[in-house]
């Protein structure tokens, strides 16, 4: 019985071994069980989307696209982990994907010894491309400078001059504080920071924190508390009419319609915020086609922000290897270098020093729309990634 | 007083001690900000004791049913009817549902095992929960509005304070008093106190001790399921809410006394204390402190505040 096991399995590695020539691998690495599936979900949509399209026309060098996904469970560990299988077990090509700043840091650590390309999608800390940055690893997300950049545009723009800062207790929102303070530097030296505060990743009990700012005396506060933290941050700061006293700038996109769209009449007045996507803004005319196809595959016409990032991965992915004439790590970062290529929500190219690709967002306000439940973004404004010097 | 605030702001260099002792109403509001969160968690906390006060099994999935709780008043509150009254009972009934299918069909065969065991078995239903609750609502945050009486604020003289928030601060000691009431002044509480001296008496004198357990159970249950349900407005419906409740559950009745109700009273309002001043005073220790008190009372009184020693009627 255990001599079969041993011949069956032998056999299965050669015919992968066999297979693998016919394939490009792409390891892809979100959180698709558990708390990190709201934004995962969503993600794989949009990769999944990329892939079928890639292989609908005929892969990338003739050969057909296949995926491996595995589960970051939104842990560093576990991520490196599963990054560390993919690329031993199942032989992948390169990674994509990560989403929270810790866990992009943990893979682009196995993709530095490794030697395999990895291209960052979601994570936005200002290090996986600065001091933690190496050969392989290219970001396609914005970051945190180009985040606090624009914010600090807008305190400027509403004239906003006692800032109070409340970010979450790791790697993001450190690097988005620091990002803040260059960009309110640059754009609004009058403005005054008066608080800082510190949240727990996860935290849902937030009243002690509103209590301070609504003592601190701020006009304007900012933020990246992102998905459910905000949700619970505004929930519990309304009653107290925190968005009546302040004006919320805030980056980790809770101006998606994910949030907006769940949140409805509770989401409260005064944010300005951002995102990299919104299903009712065609900034690019190919958006119309994307957004077609993927409210097809999503099931719903309002369909979520991640899936774009995912998608753009892919495609960058795609058009590098095409261009190096393979999938060798060295030959396809070399391709990545500078390359340019054209989404559903504006061109994009990879600054060749840097590795960051050119990722700017839509910020505005959130406001009520006559006739819809949810609140959408009116005026939208494009801000391009670019920090002027 | 003003050499203190003056001290203590600028040679310790802590803003927020000395903002607490300059400013009387972010004071209180920071008291009343522990109160309203400690008695939320209470009324989880005391469902999770109660249980374990009888049944001696520590139910893991007691976070579980919180989540459900939650996610229940979303659907009836949010989605189907609009009563967020409605939908706090819908998750109370929900959890007595869910109750009696698990005890029956799973806890009623461990009772008598080792602790470890029953750790595995509850802790594989958080697993199942967890699911489950994927499977109906899917990974999506959600949100749930306060009840329309409640949305605002009261004007309380220094203060103004959210009324939802008053509203738990009330209802929170009106639920540890009815608890207290059910188990010292009625049959049913007196042969559940009994229940956790001696079962095999109590059975030997013709009393339907499983009945008493399933009783328990669901009525633990059915608190958290309240308890998620009163939390929903403030704490959004999500994946992975069991999990950060059921660790401040644990810190509570252990630190009150497993088993006691008043211990998790306390226990709460402690936690709730520690949390809301510490986040001021010390605010990159937050997280460490409640754990510190719970190291501390372990040490010194294991048992509990309230609770007794182990041994004698296990």
């Amino acid at each position: 019985m255990r001599r079969l096991h041993l011949v069956a399995a032998g056999a299965a590695v050669l015919l992968a071994g066999a297979a693998q020539a016919e394939e490009i691998r792409i390891g892809v690495l979100y959180p698709i069980a558990g708390t990190g599936a709201v934004y995962g979900e969503p993600a794989m949509h949009g990769h999944n989307m990329a892939v079928d399209e890639l292989n609908a026309a005929g892969g990338i060098l003739g050969k057909k696209i296949v995926s491996f996904a595995r589960d970051t469970k939104l842990k560093p560990a576990a991520a490196s982990a599963a990054a560390k299988e993919l690329i031993t077990k199942d032989g992948v090509d390169v990674l994509v994907g990560g989403l929270s700043s810790a866990v992009g840091l943990a893979i682009s650590e196995v993709a530095r010894q490794e030697g395999v390309v990895y291209v960052a999608t979601i994570p936005k800390t200002i290090k996986l491309t600065t001091e933690k940055r190496h050969d392989h690893v290219f970001r396609t997300a914005s970051h945190t400078d180009f985040e606090g950049d624009a914010m600090g545009q807008i305190v400027a723009k509403l004239g906003l001059k006692k800032i109070c800062d409340i970010q979450l207790d790791y790697a993001y929102g450190h690097d988005l504080a620091a990002g803040i303070e260059k960009g309110l530097k640059r754009h609004a030296p009058d403005a005054e920071k008066v608080l800082d505060l510190r949240v727990k990743l996860g935290a849902t009990d937030y009243n002690a924190f509103i209590s301070q700012i609504m003592g601190a005396g701020c006009d304007g506060v900012t933020s990246g508390l992102w998905g459910s933290h905000f949700v619970n941050f505004a929930q519990q700061g309304s009653p107290f009419g925190l968005f009546q006293q302040i004006k919320y700038i805030s980056g980790g996109e809770i101006a998606s319609h994910e949030i907006a769209g769940k949140m409805k009449g509770d989401y409260p007045d005064n944010v300005w915020s951002n995102t990299y996507e919104l299903w009712y803004h065609h900034h690019d005319p190919s958006h119309v086609a994307f957004q077609e196809a993927l409210a097809e595959r999503s099931g719903t016409g309002e369909t979520a922000m991640w899936p774009v990032l995912a998608y753009i991965g892919v495609k960058f992915i795609a058009a590098a290897a095409e261009k190096a004439g393979s999938v060798d790590a060295d030959e396809l970062a070399a391709a990545l270098k500078g390359m340019s290529i054209s989404t559903p929500v504006g061109p994009r190219t990879i600054d060749p020093e840097t590795h960051q690709a050119d990722t700017g967002q839509f910020w505005g306000p959130m406001v009520k729309k006559e006739g819809a439940e949810y609140r959408v973004m009116d005026p939208v404004t494009f801000i391009p990634a670019v920090i002027a010097e | 007083m003003d050499s203190i605030i003056q001290f203590v702001q600028q040679d310790l260099g802590n803003p927020g001690l000395a903002a607490l002792l300059s400013n009387p109403s972010f004071a209180f509001i920071q008291l009343m900000n522990s109160f309203s969160q400690a008695m939320n968690l209470f009324i989880i906390a005391a469902g999770l004791s109660l249980i374990f006060g009888v049944l001696r099994v520590i139910n893991f999935a007691h976070g579980a049913f919180y989540m459900f709780g939650a996610y229940i008043v979303y659907s009836v509150a949010q989605e189907w009817t609009g009563n967020f009254w409605l939908g706090v009972f819908a998750a109370g009934l929900g959890l007595a549902v869910v109750a009696v299918v698990i005890e029956r069909g799973l806890f009623q065969y461990i009772y008598d095992k080792e602790h470890l065991m029953q750790l595995l078995l509850t802790f594989a239903v958080v697993l199942i929960l967890s699911d489950v609750a994927k499977i109906i609502w899917g990974t999506d945050q959600y949100s749930v509005s306060y009840p329309a009486s409640m949305k605002g604020a009261v004007d309380l003289g220094v203060t103004v304070y959210p009324t939802y928030r008053l509203f738990l601060i009330v209802v929170g000691p009106a639920i540890a008093i009815g608890l207290w009431l059910f188990t010292e002044r009625t049959r049913f509480g007196r042969l559940t106190r009994a229940a956790t001296q001696d079962r095999e008496m109590l059975s030997a004198l013709g009393v339907n001790v499983p009945m008493i357990y399933t009783g328990v159970f669901i009525l633990g249950s059915v608190l958290a399921g309240i308890g998620g349900g009163l939390a929903a407005p403030f704490n959004s419906p999500t994946p992975g809410m069991d999990a950060t409740i059921i660790v401040d559950c644990f810190v509570i009745v252990i630190v009150g006394g497993l088993g006691s109700i008043w211990g998790s009273f306390i226990g709460a309002i402690i936690y709730g204390l520690v949390f809301n001043y510490g986040s001021v005073i010390v605010p990159n220790w937050q997280d460490v402190f409640p754990f510190l008190i719970l190291l501390a009372v372990l040490l010194v009184r294991p048992w509990g505040l309230f609770g007794k020693p182990e041994g004698g009627n296990a």
